[in-house]
């Protein structure tokens, strides 16, 4: 009788699983082909024969390989992904619209000790004749930091890398590099007759305003919450990454 | 042609029938499906481990490793609660599915 597993194992050299799991995946495969190659010897077939039979049930070893490392893979790939860059990178973006909603139709001031300390000042002043949507508040900015601390703070929970912890915390400030660095810019050409000129002057002050600032907001909490939590406190350290059904 | 999906589903509700039965292990499972259906869906080792990891993996089966009377040791797999849950809207969507194509054909024939 043949080798199943030595067989097997040849055939699958590509699987690229953990030494355990892989094991067993082999150990399952060769038991699947010799209760085949049993069955078809009681059958009356040649050892051979039923050799070359049990084998034929694999066309193509090579795609085995890939489906076997999908199945047993594919979900763990995907589902950090989400927890430790998706889910904090949109909650944080959540916020930072919230957040930014209040700002602008808000006008505050801070009180100190019964005196007006700061009243709230746009970072960016509107430009030209003036579009709300270019004016951007040192408030905002403020809070900015404790979004992207939030952001970078959920992803280490989740067991995030730094770099992906960091660009979680960043991340609320795609989105309107969209908007306004390509979206608004390219409407006003197409829209209005503006020249490419002021344009482009007022795509240096939304880039500003709208996101190189807060995405500088953004990074300085995610840094500052590495400096605090650093990677002590990832859940991923207190219980694995998939509990078994 | 029977799309992929199409094909998955109907393989994943098999599995899941058949194991509603009890524990199995692979080589079971597609013997078994092979006799319930007469032939006519059939599983190789290519088609079937795969698919079994996966549905493993969404908490629908369970495999555990048992040594055998015989002294083998075999992965026998069991339906989890969630595989179980999981069996009637399957079953409710193919039948459905299944109905509208007879329905089409009663057409197609008058």
């Amino acid at each position: 009788m043949p080798d199943w597993e030595k067989l097997v194992r040849e055939r699958l050299a590509y699987l690229s699983l953990e030494r355990q799991d892989e094991n067993e995946v082999i150990a399952e495969l060769a038991d699947h082909l010799e209760e085949t190659f049993e069955s078809l010897c009681r059958e009356g077939m040649s050892e051979q024969e039923a050799t070359l039979r049990a084998l034929a049930q694999v066309a193509d070893w090579k795609g085995l390989n890939r489906k076997i490392y999908l199945a047993r893979h594919q979900e763990e790939i995907m589902e950090p992904r989400v927890r430790q860059f998706w889910v904090p990178g949109l909650l944080g973006f959540s916020l930072f619209l919230a957040f930014s909603t209040i700002v602008e139709s808000t006008s505050f001031g801070w009180y100190l000790g019964g005196k007006l300390w700061l009243v709230s000042h746009p970072l960016v002043v509107s430009l030209g004749r003036g579009t709300p949507i270019l004016r951007f508040h040192i408030e905002s900015l403020v809070l900015l930091v404790v979004v992207g601390a939030m952001a970078a703070g959920l992803s280490r929970w989740e067991g995030g890398t730094l770099r992906t912890s960091l660009l979680s915390s960043v991340f609320p400030s795609v989105p309107f590099a969209v908007v306004f660095l390509i979206a608004i810019p390219t409407g006003l050409i197409i829209v209005h007759p503006i020249s490419y000129g002021v344009v482009g002057q007022q795509i240096v002050y939304m880039a500003l305003g709208w996101v190189l600032a807060p995405a500088a907001a953004l990074l300085a909490g995610g840094w500052l919450a590495q400096q605090l939590w650093g990677d002590r406190n990832s859940r991923q350290k207190r219980s694995p990454d998939y509990a078994d059904a | 042609m029977v799309g992929s999906g199409i094909k998955r589903g109907t393989a994943e509700l098999a599995i899941l029938s058949v194991l509603e039965t009890g524990e199995l292990h692979g080589y079971e499972i597609a013997r078994r499906i092979e006799q319930q259906t007469r032939g006519k869906l059939r599983f190789t080792l290519a088609s079937l481990y795969p698919l079994l990891y996966r549905m493993e993996k969404r908490g629908w089966v369970r495999g555990e490793w048992q040594i055998a009377e015989s002294g083998r040791r075999r992965r026998r797999y069991r339906l989890t609660s969630a595989g179980k849950k999981k069996i009637a809207p399957l079953r409710a969507e193919w039948s459905e599915l299944f109905q509208a194509l007879r329905q089409l054909a009663k057409v197609a024939d008058a």
